[in-house]
C-alpha cells in the first residue's frame, strides 16, 4: 500500500471526525434532556408530597389513633406502627429464605433443580401483587377465619423473597471465581469459603437487594387489603387486623374531606421518610469495613490535613 | 519461521566462515614463505589484521545476542563455542604473522628446510583445513583426525628440539626453533577448536585442555 | 557455511526422570491422567519433585501444565467433569486415596495464582491469617508471629509493617502477589505451587518475586508453572517440558536449556514454535 493511498484514507477520516463530534454533541443533549425529563416527575413527586404533607406533621399526628371521619383530628399512629411491624415480620420470614435460596442458586446451582428454581423465581417476581394477596387470603385468612398480621407478613414475604433471592444470587455471582479458589487452596471447607469470604465480599450488593425489596413491600397496598384489612386501633396481637400506611393513605384519599386529604399527604410523607431512614440506617451499619476505613481516612485527612 | 535471533546467527556464521578461509590462506602463505624464501610479509600482515578485526566483530555480535535474545539450547552452544573458535582463528593469523617475522629477521632461510619441517608444515596446513571444514559442516568425526595431527606435531616438536641443541648452524637452529614453537601452538588451538565444535554438537565439554596443559608442567 | 547441528543424539523420552540418588523426593506424581469429558488434558504423566528444590513446568499454551499443577493440591475437586487418575504422593501418602481428607492434605500444599487475589474485604493482616483464623486459630500472639514471619519471607514486611490494617486491595500488584505468597505460607505448607506468579506483574515486581522464590526454596519445595523461559532458567533447579498433555522432557534446568535431549524441547525453547 503506497503513501498516496494512505493519505487518501487519512483525509477520509478527518472529515468524518468533524461531523461525528457534532453528532456527538446533539446526542449528548438529547440524552441529558431525557434524563432530566425522567427525573422531573420523580423530583416533583417528592416536592409535592413534602409540600402538601409537611403541614400535617405534628406529634399528635404521629402518635394518635385516627379520629372520627372528617373531623381532621387524630393521627396515623397505628398505621406507622403497623407498617413497621408488618415489614419487620415479612423481612424476618422473607430475607433468610431469599438469601439462602440465592446462595444455593449461586454456589450449587449448576444442576436441573437449580435451573427450575431460578425459572420459577423469575416468574414469581413478575406476579401482580394482588394475586399474591389473594393467595395469602385463601391460604391463611380463610383457613384461620380472620384477617391478621400473620397473613399480611406472609403475603409481603412472598413478594420479597424472589427479589432477595435474585439479587443475592447476582451479587454472589459477581464475585470472581478466583477468590473461592484462593479459599479452597488454603484448605478451607466449602461452606466456610462461601460464608466468610464470598458473602463478605458480596455484602454490599446483597444489602442493596434486601433494601430494595423492603422499599417495595413498604408501599404495597393490594396484598394488605386482603390480609390485614386495616383498623383504627394500635397493635393488639398478631391474630387481629392491623393498620398500615399504604392502607391508611388509600382510605384517607378516598374521603371527600380536606382534612382527610391533608392527613393523607402527611401519611405519604411519613412513609417516604420511613423507607429513607431504613435505607440509610442499614447501609451505615452494614457498610463494608474497607469503605469505613477509607471513609474514616478521608475524614481524618480533611480535619488533620496530613498526607 | 524467522526468529529475531536468526539474522544475527547468519551474520555470525558468515563472519566465522570468512575468518576460517582467511586463516587457511594466511598460514599457508606464511609457512610457504619460510620454506621457499618468498616475501609475503604484507599479505600475511593484512590477512592477520583482517582476521583480528573480524574477531572483534564476532565478540561484539556474540555479546549483543546474549544481551538481546538470551539464547538457549543449540543457539546457546553455537554462540558459546564461537568465542573459542574465533579466538583460535585470530591466533592462527597471529602465529602466521609471527612466522613471517622470523623470515624477515633471518632473511632467506630456505636452505634450512629439512624433511621434518616439510612434514610438519604439511600436517599443519592439513589440520587447519580440517578444522575449518569441521566447523563449517559441524562434523565431529573430523575431531579424531585433528587430534592425530596435533599429536604428530607434538611428537616432531619434542624430537627436533633436542637435536637442534646439537646443531652448529645458529641461524637455522633459531629459526627452526621459533617455527616449531609457533606450529605447535597452532596445533593446540586447532584442538581447542575441535573441542568447541564437539560441544556444539554433543553438549559435552571435552577435557583436551588437561592433556595439553600438561605441556606446561614437567611431563 | 555452518549447517544445522548433527542430530545423532536426539531421543524421545516420555515420562523421563532425574536420576534417583539418595536425595529425598518430597512429592511424587505417578501416572497422572486428567480428563475433561473424553479428552485427556494430561496424559499419564509421572514427575518426582526433590525436597527443597524449585521445579519449573514450561510448555506452550494448552499443553496441560496448569491442569497438572492444579491436581497436585486437588483443586480439580471443584471443577465439573474433571476426572483425575493416578497417584499424587506427599511423603509417601497418596492425596487421592479414598481415606484421605483432602482438606487436611491441601494444607500441606499451598497455592499462589496467576492474578493476585487477596480477599477484597480484608486487611493485610486478615488476609495473611485467613487460612488460620477461618480454621479456628484464635491465639493473637501466634497470629502476630506468623504474620511477621511470612511477610518477611515474602519480602513484604518492611513495606507494610506499619499499616497492617490497611485494606489489602490498596497495595500495588506486586505487593498483592507477595501478600498472596505470605497468605499461602501462613498455613505452614511443605510444598508451594505457583501458577505463573509473575505474569501479571511489571519487571521490578517480577524480580522481587523471583528473589522471594530463591529464598523460599531453602525451606520449601516449590513447583512453578511459567511462560517465561528465562525465568525458568534463573529460578529453577529442574524443568519439565510438557506438550499436548505429555511430559516430553524432565531434567536439570541447566542441562535442559543448554543441551535438550528431545528435538521438540530444543525447538520449543529456541522459540521455533508455540
Amino acid at each position: 500500500m503506497n503513501i498516496n493511498k494512505r493519505q487518501q484514507y487519512r483525509n477520509l477520516f478527518k472529515q468524518n471526525v468533524e461531523r461525528r463530534l457534532f453528532v456527538d454533541k446533539i446526542v449528548r443533549l438529547i440524552v441529558i434532556s431525557c434524563v432530566v425529563t425522567a427525573i422531573i416527575p420523580l423530583g416533583s413527586i417528592l416536592v409535592e408530597v413534602f409540600k402538601n404533607g409537611i403541614a400535617a406533621i405534628s406529634i399528635e399526628f404521629l402518635t394518635e389513633v385516627p379520629g372520627s371521619i372528617g373531623s381532621g383530628e387524630g393521627g396515623i399512629g397505628p398505621a406507622i406502627q403497623g407498617t413497621l411491624i408488618v415489614i419487620g415480620m415479612a423481612s424476618i420470614i422473607g430475607v433468610p429464605i431469599g438469601v439462602l435460596s440465592g446462595i444455593f442458586l449461586s454456589e450449587f446451582g449448576d444442576n436441573k433443580l437449580a435451573k427450575s428454581v431460578r425459572f420459577f423465581n423469575d416468574v414469581f417476581m413478575e406476579f401482580p401483587s394482588i394475586l399474591l394477596g389473594i393467595f395469602a387470603f385463601l391460604v391463611i385468612v380463610l383457613v384461620l377465619g380472620h384477617f391478621s398480621v400473620w397473613a399480611g407478613a406472609f403475603a409481603l414475604a412472598l413478594i420479597m423473597f424472589p427479589i432477595v433471592a435474585r439479587t443475592t444470587e447476582e451479587s454472589l455471582k459477581m464475585i470472581p471465581v478466583t477468590y473461592r479458589e484462593a479459599g479452597i487452596a488454603l484448605g478451607l471447607r466449602h461452606w466456610v469459603v462461601t460464608m466468610r469470604i464470598v458473602i463478605a465480599a458480596a455484602k454490599n450488593g446483597m444489602v442493596t437487594g434486601v433494601l430494595l425489596s423492603v422499599a417495595r413491600i413498604g408501599g404495597e397496598t393490594a396484598p394488605l387489603i386482603m390480609t390485614i384489612l386495616g383498623s383504627s386501633l394500635f397493635f393488639n396481637n398478631f391474630d387481629t387486623p392491623m393498620d398500615a400506611l399504604p392502607l391508611r393513605i388509600w382510605r384517607l384519599s378516598l374521603l371527600p374531606y380536606d382534612s382527610a386529604q391533608l392527613q393523607g399527604w402527611g401519611a405519604a410523607l411519613v412513609l417516604i421518610l420511613i423507607i429513607l431512614a431504613i435505607n440509610i440506617g442499614v447501609r451505615t451499619l452494614v457498610l463494608n469495613k474497607n469503605d469505613t476505613y477509607r471513609f474514616g481516612k478521608m475524614i481524618k485527612e480533611k480535619i488533620g490535613g496530613t498526607k | 519461521m524467522t526468529r529475531l535471533i536468526d539474522p544475527s546467527l547468519e551474520k555470525l556464521s558468515q563472519t566465522m566462515t570468512e575468518m576460517g578461509d582467511m586463516a587457511i590462506k594466511c598460514v599457508s602463505l606464511a609457512v610457504d614463505s619460510y620454506l621457499e624464501g618468498k616475501n609475503t610479509n604484507d599479505q600475511v600482515h593484512d590477512l592477520s589484521d583482517s582476521i583480528r578485526n573480524k574477531y572483534f566483530e564476532v565478540e561484539d555480535l556474540i555479546f549483543d545476542m546474549l544481551l538481546k535474545y538470551q539464547p538457549v539450547a543449540d543457539d546457546f552452544r553455537m554462540i558459546r563455542s564461537s568465542t573459542e573458535i574465533s579466538y583460535a582463528f585470530s591466533r592462527f593469523g597471529r602465529y602466521a604473522y609471527d612466522i613471517t617475522q622470523v623470515r624477515d629477521l633471518f632473511g632467506d632461510i630456505s636452505e634450512c628446510t629439512n624433511e621434518s619441517l616439510l612434514e610438519i608444515t604439511k600436517k599443519v596446513k592439513h589440520m587447519i583445513k580440517e578444522a575449518v571444514l569441521s566447523f563449517a559442516q559441524l562434523d565431529v568425526r573430523k575431531a579424531v583426525k585433528i587430534q592425530e595431527d596435533e599429536a604428530f606435531i607434538d611428537k616432531i616438536y619434542k624430537e627436533r628440539l633436542p637435536k637442534l641443541i646439537e646443531s652448529n648452524n645458529t641461524k637455522c637452529v633459531l629459526a627452526e626453533a621459533l617455527l616449531l614453537r609457533y606450529l605447535e601452538r597452532i596445533g593446540d588451538h586447532a584442538v581447542f577448536m575441535s573441542d568447541a565444535i564437539n560441544y556444539i554438537v554433543t553438549g559435552k565439554h571435552k577435557p583436551s585442555e588437561k592433556r595439553i596443559a600438561s605441556h606446561t608442567k614437567s611431563s | 557455511m555452518a549447517t544445522k547441528p548433527n542430530t545423532l543424539q536426539r531421543q524421545i523420552s516420555s515420562s523421563s526422570n532425574i536420576p534417583t540418588e539418595e536425595e529425598k523426593f518430597k512429592m511424587i506424581a505417578e501416572n497422572v491422567t486428567i480428563s475433561y469429558g473424553d479428552k485427556p488434558a494430561v496424559n499419564n504423566v509421572t514427575m518426582k519433585f526433590k525436597e527443597k528444590s524449585v521445579t519449573a513446568l514450561i510448555g506452550p499454551s494448552g499443553c496441560g501444565k496448569t491442569t497438572f499443577l492444579r491436581c497436585l493440591n486437588r483443586m480439580h475437586d471443584m471443577t465439573k467433569n474433571a476426572k483425575v487418575e493416578g497417584k499424587v504422593m506427599i511423603d509417601g501418602i497418596d492425596l487421592y486415596s479414598k481415606d484421605i481428607d483432602p482438606i487436611y492434605h491441601r494444607r500441606k500444599v499451598g497455592m499462589v495464582f496467576q492474578k493476585p487475589n487477596p480477599f477484597p474485604t480484608m486487611s493485610i493482616f486478615d488476609n495473611v491469617t485467613a487460612g488460620l483464623r477461618l480454621n479456628g486459630v484464635k491465639d493473637k500472639k501466634i497470629l502476630n508471629e506468623i504474620v511477621e514471619d511470612t511477610l518477611k519471607m515474602a519480602y513484604l514486611w518492611d513495606e507494610v509493617k506499619n499499616d497492617l490494617k490497611k485494606p489489602a486491595v490498596e497495595l500495588s500488584g506486586g505487593q498483592q502477589q507477595r501478600l498472596c505468597i505470605a497468605r499461602a505460607l501462613a498455613i505452614q505448607p511443605e510444598v508451594l505451587l505457583m501458577d505463573e506468579p509473575a505474569s501479571a506483574l511489571d519487571p521490578i515486581a517480577t524480580q522481587k518475586i523471583e528473589e522471594t522464590i530463591t529464598e523460599l526454596k531453602k525451606e520449601f519445595t516449590i513447583i512453578i508453572v511459567t511462560h517465561n523461559m528465562q525465568q525458568a532458567v534463573r529460578v529453577s533447579d529442574y524443568t519439565g517440558f510438557m506438550y499436548l498433555g505429555d511430559l516430553v522432557e524432565f531434567r536439570e534446568t541447566k542441562k535442559l536449556f543448554t543441551d535438550p535431549k528431545n528435538e521438540l524441547t530444543a525447538k520449543y525453547v529456541q522459540g521455533q514454535f508455540g
